[in-house]
């Protein structure tokens, strides 16, 4: 097995705030059927009114990823998936804020 | 390229039955999933098992895999029999559910034997198709998101060629990182996913950004906060400091009366954007060290002079 290398310049042509749900389903490999009830149950917030017609924010795409693999993967179904993304952002968001308190103790505080 | 022992990857015997597999997997799909797993190397272990079930959940995969015998051990040296796979159907069938994300990427190993990695599979005769989207991380540091600037990534994707092998090319791809791009943000490159097959388009390529954690700055959307020690008497009696900034140091002002734990604001400056963010400072109080009898003095002086209970609060 051999490695070709090519290198192709690209730009970043558009930091896509809004996706449609088409590009949407494509990029995270999921149905339609399964956006939609992630919409329902809150995990994303599309707008427009028919769900043909939806637009996604692109900061919700990796949301809809991370439910996508943890269906994919895990075998969990669609509520226990945003059930659990939401879950890991609140880890998250509850690590950065302690590493900032930690930050914080070591400066003296 | 190495053998692997995909029995032991799964910690199953060869005889394990197709159920008991799947089980197995299904408990190492949860202890590594990258996405919940806090194990060290959660990823390259999760695909590791990954490949594994890939290959042993399909009974015809694993029969095929079967017939390399039971001689090898994982990381030996190995290349495919010449008979390879006759009479085995597997090459070009479509992904299957437990396949992995387009973007996960299966070793040489698997690859020699059972075709592309995630991500490939073989399209009819002259048919169009899409191509699929990829998707990768970039981590960049704090620095770059607030100035911007070009990233070059090493892409691997398996690549069919005529005779029917599967190549591993890599592209090399310049990124353009915009300024005050934030943590979390997609960017998307048109046509730099996986190539259409017949008149198919390009799938895109997404990279989704991290930015890396910050010594000094915490990182919040577009703001960022700094923790900013004062000297008792800056605090009380207010001072003119140099405080950090993405954009380079500047003078500030600490109006007097301040106390640990307020927070100041530097409009403006945390990264660009519109708005851009602002920056904070988190006020701290240092206390300055008695290392000296002077100093033991200084303490003592205030200790009689300052009527000063630091637990009035508490109640007595």
């Amino acid at each position: 097995m051999t490695t070709v290398k090519r290198t192709i310049e690209t730009q970043v042509l558009a930091e896509g705030e809004w996706l449609s749900v088409t590009q949407v389903c494509r990029a995270s490999q999921i149905d339609v059927e399964v956006v939609i009830e992630l919409a329902e149950l809150g995990l994303v917030c599309p707008r427009g009114n028919a769900p043909q017609d939806w637009q996604v924010s692109a900061r919700e795409l990796a949301r809809l990823r991370t439910a996508a693999r943890l269906i994919r993967d895990l075998g969990v179904n669609v509520s226990g998936a945003a059930l659990a993304v939401e879950l890991l952002e609140a880890r998250r968001e509850l690590e950065t804020r302690l590493r900032a308190l930690e930050s914080c103790v070591q400066a003296g505080g | 390229m190495e053998y692997r022992d995909y029995y032991q990857t799964l910690g199953v015997k060869r005889t394990a039955s197709a159920d008991e597999i799947k089980k197995v997997y299904r408990r190492l799909a949860r202890k590594y999933h990258p996405d919940v797993s806090k194990e060290p190397n959660a990823e390259a272990k999760f695909k590791e098992v990954q490949e594994a079930y890939e290959v042993l959940r399909d009974s015809e995969k694993r029969t095929a895999y079967d017939q390399l015998g039971n001689e090898m051990k994982s990381g030996q040296d190995f290349r495919p029999p010449p008979d390879w796979a006759s009479g085995f159907e597997f090459r070009g069938r479509p992904r299957g559910r437990a396949n992995p994300d387009a973007d996960a990427q299966f070793s040489d190993f698997f690859s020699s034997l059972f075709g592309g990695g995630g991500g490939f599979s073989q399209a009819g005769e002259g048919r169009a198709r899409g191509g699929r989207d990829h998707h990768a991380r970039v981590d960049i540091d704090l620095e770059e998101a607030f100035r911007g600037g070009a990233r070059t990534l090493e892409l691997r994707r398996p690549q069919q060629q005529p005779d029917g092998s599967v190549e591993l090319s890599t592209h090399a791809v310049k990124v353009t990182i915009p300024a005050g791009v934030t943590d979390g943000q997609q960017l998307r490159l048109a046509g730099q996913g996986e190539p259409g097959q017949g008149n198919g388009r390009a799938g895109d390529l997404y990279l989704e950004v991290h930015i890396r954690p910050h010594d000094l700055y915490q990182l919040e959307g577009r703001d960022v906060t700094v923790t900013l020690p004062l000297a008792p008497w800056e605090a009380v009696l207010g001072a003119s400091v140099t405080v950090p900034t993405l954009g380079g140091p500047v003078q500030m002002r600490i109006p007097e009366k301040s106390r640990a734990g307020q927070k100041l604001r530097l409009r403006g400056r945390g990264l660009p954007g519109d708005p851009p963010g602002d920056e904070y400072l988190q006020l701290s109080i240092a206390l300055p060290p008695a290392d000296s009898p002077k100093a033991r003095a200084f303490y003592e002086q205030m200790s009689r002079e300052l009527p000063f209970d630091p637990r009035a609060h508490l109640g007595s």
